[in-house]
């Protein structure tokens, strides 16, 4: 697997990249961060917290490599440091709390969202030229929406007006969190709207690629041979359109990805949703810059490694990336 | 020229226009026309859209208006920036990367990489939190600096493609410098990517700041649609009903993105015609006049004019374009009323009862230079065990003729006007151009197959041989079980002589010359009693074809089906077939057996054929 | 000027001046996808130790199949692309050797054309662009006057006329036959010793491409150019040129004067491709 092997080896180069910038960021950025916070908080940061930032920025005069090194031991005993606007609890307990949170919501909506979206934009391509056409302006605006104004609408049609929806929060605070179905029932409850603000955020952009892709494949020969064999319907745009089309929309799942991402932080921000997103951004008011750092690494490690699964994906629907195995 | 060739005739691309447009126009006047300091508040709080206010107030009592028209300098600006220094970027990663290769393109291959894979949004706010002070223009390039990735990698792949296309390489051989070809040729061969890439990222730049500032990390003492929404969020909006305060400038990015993405559709149809949609014709255009309008406007028409053609009639070897481009700039088919010679129909004296008949075909595309008539009146009889060959030059309509009897034109080519009949073995017609779906699908490869210039890609490329033969037994041989299928395709391959156990390989495992014989012998599995094979010996070397064309005689006699062998090579033809019929634009000139149309060619055209294979040696 | 050793290179004829010469020949191009910075290549030869010389007002066929390599050494001779190992001399003198010639100077004596005229254009320029270039480049002139009446003597050269009509035009308004012309043209504004033709009209229809060649051969006699005619017709290189040499799987096969190796092919594999060429005679006659 010569091709999967090359990936690896990039993704493990971009994943060592994400470690240093997360590094490098708050060293070369512009202005000093522990003389920010100290000023910002006014006298009122405790002493502990005041060295804990020290510690964290490595405010030791060690030259840059040593203080590199030191990072990256840390990071291999999976220490974070500690969180300064919840002191002392240390940043690797936040991120795992937050962590089931984004990648139930965001795991289930994406997935959602790339299977309707393609189905879609199969379906659109094989009806060109009829009524289907008039979709695309319509599906374009939709994908020009920013999400977190989807979210709001959403929160103000069937939240506010409608209540169909609770409009905050990951699961009904008067319940205890245990593996119950109550409680399972209740977080499915509150995830439903958030869900649905992606995957309407997103769903437009997967149609729009594979209606072009798909498109542009039924005018290859193997599609009229199909045609000429005298398969089904179905065969011919499943099986061999829609089929080859698919390929590129995976190899730009990075690309895609990483606007999905964006865009569903911003929804958790709206939604109050305990994840990652949402936690981020209360880092950032906060000036958590540990928290920061943290949230920044552990996003970026989790969209490498969706994308490595992209990758192995797409080793396994085209045999072409096989060979000289 | 006039201004009239300037105005797209897309309608979505016009609306896409429009909007882009009028939001400029706000950007740029908006700010003075505001009837209030954006930031002035007042004791007007919350209050519904009035005269006074026009969109209402906000928490503070300043005026929603004079915040929008405000904003959108903001939005836009930033968004402006972001995509000038994103596009900037990713042109000269890609170019520089693409065309210089080895090392540097190495490095920057991998660069781009990480800014692809690392999500843009989370470095961005990390980014923008540890800025110091945060001026529009700081957020611009942080938001570049995020974003040119996706579109480097394109211009990269662009790039790589056209350095080796020939007119570079020409560009080399008369002695330019590396520079000038990478900026004066190939990069205003990707003007295209170029602007995709930018309204992409201007969108992007928008939805970034907008999302920065929702999250209060904008500049906060500059208005902009996104710190609108901030301020909305936090004063809760949402909750006390002040629609007006927080759907005006979502809406707004909204609208702005997808006018800048309906624009796009006229770049994506520009440089890809497969996408454009609806029919092309427009009348009352000449084609002089649309060729001889702005470059790049006419080269879109012809390039859609090519694809057309080209789909439906591939023209001779690789030159794909050559057809239409032929056709729209030298339109042949504008010169029909030119006086064409009477074409020499010879009766052929073929044994054999008839199995396909064409009366008087007629097909026509409608394109924008005016109606193309792609087959003009070809009349055809062909006999069961017969080997047809169809010869003609590029564009001169023998693909297209093929692919109305099999009924694999594509839209907008449709057949004006004849008949073509199917006989079976008892002489019972169907009537091929009036077969429903159901019935056509039960004719299809059991009595007429098609071999496609396959060399190259009639072969679904990410399935094994194994499921191309599988599908279309099943289909047609139902109750078959899966062990007798494989048996069948098996048999079929050695026949072509294709050892059995590379059944399970893929195309791309396969020599361009194997890959040819197992679409023959995917043809040959039903037992069909026709074989319409289109230049399928074209992509192939000399010793190759040769083999390839025994194989096919064999086959022939063999099993006793009837084969139409379309092919520009008229020397190969009159060596295989038992009749030959040439064609020219659109015209059946020449149809007779073969042997005599070589010794006595009866139309111009044919002698002049014969003659220039003489003097080029290739009769000998 | 150096005499050359013929010995060492077949198809060589005694008498007319030799003007460009290859010796040994070597292009390895790496095989497979890289994969990473440091991986080593596994390498393949397209070229294989082949000599070659061209003399001044005569062709030379170079003929074989796609992949045999006959391309790939135009290119090299062309110095588009790098020579592996081997030399190449221009009226003598070695040129490889670093320092020794610019690329613009040498392109200034051997020049290439291409084989497809649909794509050997750019189709954003117009024909003046192209063909000044060119002009610019090679010949000393400088005002935009000067260069638009050379532009138009090299047109009428290639016999499209009236030059006129054709300055303005764009790629994609001109036919195969005319864009080849063109491509003529533009070899021509370097006055060049040696035209390297390759495929010239593989991609034409058949009722053009005698002029075609007709047109190369009157360049050739006019102008006393060395022509390295590249093909996968062994038909028309009988036809239009003065020696041939086959090549297979990157090695010259056999070489000689055409029609003898063309009607009395030695080599095994020379005799295969004649056999396999479609022959409608032997059936029709």
């Amino acid at each position: 697997m010569r091709f999967l092997l090359k990936k690896l080896a990039l993704y493990a180069f971009i994943a060592w990249a994400a470690l240093t910038l997360n590094f490098l960021i708050p060293r070369l950025m512009p202005g000093d961060p522990v003389q920010v916070l100290i000023a910002a908080s006014e006298g009122q940061l405790t002493p502990e917290a005041a060295e804990a930032i020290k510690a964290q920025f490595g405010i030791t005069d060690d030259p840059l490599l040593v203080q590199y090194l030191a990072y990256l031991g840390d990071l291999a005993r999976l220490d974070l440091g500690v969180s300064l606007s919840h002191f002392p609890v240390p940043v690797s307990d936040i991120i795992s709390g937050a962590m089931p949170w984004t990648l139930g919501l965001v795991g289930v909506a994406t997935v959602i969202s790339f299977l309707l979206g393609t189905g879609l934009g199969v379906l659109l391509a094989w009806r060109r030229g009829t009524w289907s056409d008039h979709v695309l302006p319509a599906l374009t605006f939709l994908n020009a929406i920013p999400y977190f104004w989807m979210a709001l609408i959403l929160v103000l049609l069937l939240a506010v007006t409608l209540g169909w929806f609770p409009y905050a929060g990951g699961y009904d605070r008067t319940m205890f969190p245990e593996l119950a179905l109550p409680f399972i029932g209740s977080v499915l409850y509150h995830a439903a709207l958030p869900a649905l603000t992606i995957v309407i955020g997103s769903f437009a952009g997967w149609v729009l690629q594979m209606r072009n892709m798909t498109v542009t494949v039924l005018g290859e020969d193997y599609v009229s041979m199909a045609e000429a064999k005298g398969l089904p319907r179905r065969t011919v745009l499943f099986g061999y359109a829609a089929r080859n089309a698919i390929l590129p929309s995976i190899t730009g799942f990075a690309l895609a990805l990483g606007a999905v991402v964006g865009g569903s932080m911003l929804t958790e921000v709206i939604f109050n949703y305990p994840g990652l997103g949402y936690t981020l951004f209360q880092a950032v008011s906060a000036q958590d810059f540990p928290l920061m750092q943290g949230l920044f690494l552990i996003i970026s490690l989790a969209v490498i490694a969706a994308n490595l699964i992209a990758d192995a994906a797409y080793v396994v629907l085209d045999p072409r990336t096989r060979q000289g195995a | 020229m006039s201004i009239s060739t300037l105005i797209p005739r897309s309608g979505k691309v016009r609306a896409g226009l429009a909007i882009v447009v009028a939001f400029v126009v706000i950007a740029v006047v908006g700010p003075f026309i505001a009837r209030y300091d954006p930031n002035q508040t007042s004791f007007d709080m919350l209050e519904p859209p009035s005269g006074r206010h026009w969109l209402g107030t906000t928490q503070t009592g300043q005026d929603v208006f004079s915040q929008f028209m405000t904003g959108a300098r903001t939005s836009l600006l930033v968004g402006l920036v972001a995509g000038v220094v994103s596009q900037v970027v990713s042109v000269a990663v890609g170019l520089l990367g693409g065309y210089l290769r080895g090392v540097a393109d190495d490095l920057l291959y991998i660069l781009t990489a990480v800014f692809l894979v690392i999500p843009g949004m989370p470095l961005l706010i990390v980014l923008t939190g540890y800025l110091p002070s945060r001026g529009l223009l700081s957020i611009a390039v942080v938001i570049a600096i995020t974003s040119w990735a996706g579109s480097a990698r394109v211009i990269r792949a662009q790039t790589l493609s056209l350095r080796n296309r020939e007119f570079v390489e020409a560009a080399r051989g008369t002695g330019e410098s590396r520079a000038r070809i990478m900026f004066f040729e190939v990069l205003p061969n990707m003007l295209p990517l170029v602007a995709s890439g930018f309204l992409f990222s201007v969108i992007g730049g928008i939805l970034a700041e907008a999302g920065l500032a929702f999250l209060g990390l904008g500049s906060l003492t500059t208005t902009s649609w996104g710190s609108m929404l901030y301020f909305a969020q936090n004063s809760q909006a949402l909750l006390s009903g002040a629609w007006w305060w927080y759907v005006p400038p979502g809406l707004a990015i909204a609208v702005v993105g997808a006018g800048l993405a309906l624009i796009n559709f006229a770049i994506d149809e520009y440089s890809n015609p497969r996408l454009r949609t609806g029919s092309a014709t427009r009348p009352g255009r000449s084609g002089r006049r649309a060729a001889a309008a702005v470059a790049a406007g006419a080269e879109a028409e012809l390039s859609g004019v090519a694809e057309t053609l080209a789909e439906n009639d591939s023209p001779a070897g690789p030159g794909n374009d050559e057809t239409a481009e032929r056709t729209a700039a030298h339109p042949e088919f504008d010169r029909a009323d030119e006086p064409e010679l009477a074409p020499c129909l010879r009766t052929s004296p073929m044994p054999g009862s008839p199995i396909i008949e064409v009366d008087s075909l007629r097909v026509d595309y409608p394109t924008a230079f005016g109606t193309v008539h792609a087959v003009q009146d070809v009349s055809l009889t062909l006999r069961r065990g017969e080997i047809l060959g169809l010869a003609g030059e590029s564009g001169s309509g023998k693909s297209t003729l093929t692919n109305a009897i099999t009924r694999l034109l594509r839209p907008p080519a449709e057949v004006a006007g004849g008949s073509i009949v199917y006989r079976a073995d008892d002489g019972t017609p169907t009537d091929l151009l009036r077969l429903e779906d159901q019935g056509l699908r039960a004719l299809r490869w059991n009595e007429i197959a098609v071999v496609f210039q396959s060399a190259m890609n009639a072969l679904n490329p990410v399935t094994s041989i194994r499921a191309q033969f599988d599908d279309v037994i099943r289909v047609h041989r139902p109750g078959l079980p899966p062990a007798r299928r494989t048996e069948i395709a098996g048999e079929h391959l050695e026949r072509v002589g294709i050892p059995a156990d590379r059944i399970d390989a893929y195309p791309h495992e396969l020599s361009g010359g194997m890959k040819q014989r197992v679409a023959i012998a995917i043809a040959l599995v039903l037992e069909p009693d026709v074989i319409f094979m289109d230049e399928p010996t074209t992509a192939l070397d000399l010793l190759v074809q040769r083999d390839v064309l025994d194989q096919i005689v064999r086959l022939r006699e063999e099993y006793g089906f009837a084969i139409v062998f379309t092919t520009h090579d008229l020397a190969l033809l009159l060596e295989i077939s038992d009749s030959v019929a040439v064609m020219r634009r659109g015209h059946l000139v020449e149809y007779g057996p073969a042997r005599d149309l070589y010794r006595e060619p009866g139309h111009q055209y044919t002698k002049n054929l014969l003659s220039s294979l003489e003097e080029l040696g290739s009769l000998a | 000027m150096t005499t050359t050793d013929t010995t060492t290179a077949p198809g060589a004829a005694a008498g007319p001046a030799v003007v460009l010469e290859g010796r040994n020949l070597v292009k390895e191009y790496p095989v497979g996808a890289r994969s990473g910075l440091l991986r080593r290549q596994q390498r393949m030869r397209a070229v294989d130790d082949v000599s070659i010389v061209l003399a001044a007002g005569r062709v030379t066929a170079l003929v074989g199949q796609s992949g045999s390599g006959k391309s790939t050494l135009g290119r090299m001779l062309a110095r588009l692309i790098p020579v592996t190992a081997g030399e190449i001399l221009l009226e003598g003198t070695e040129v490889l050797s670093a320092g020794r010639m610019s690329h613009r100077e040498y392109v200034g004596d051997v020049q290439l054309t291409l084989q497809d005229p649909f794509a050997s254009l750019n189709p954003l320029r117009r024909i003046e662009y192209t063909l000044g270039r060119a002009v610019r480049i090679h010949q000393d002139v400088r005002t935009a006057e000067a260069v638009h009446e050379r532009c138009l003597a090299l047109l009428e050269r290639v016999g499209l006329t009236p030059a006129e009509r054709y300055l303005d035009r764009f790629p994609h308004e001109l036919s195969g036959g005319e864009r080849q012309r063109v491509s003529f043209a533009r070899a021509l504004a370097a006055s060049p010793k040696v035209l390297i033709a390759d495929e010239p009209v593989s991609m034409l229809d058949v009722t053009i491409r005698k002029e075609m060649l007709d047109l190369i051969d009157a360049l050739r006699r006019d102008e006393d150019l060395a022509v390295l005619y590249i093909t996968h017709d062994l038909g028309s290189a009988r036809r239009y040129s003065d020696e041939v040499m086959v090549m297979h799987h990157g090695k010259v096969v056999e070489a000689g004067e055409s029609r003898s190796v063309i009607d009395d092919p030695q080599d095994e594999y020379t005799r295969r491709l004649l056999a396999a060429a479609p022959n409608p005679g032997a059936r029709l006659r």
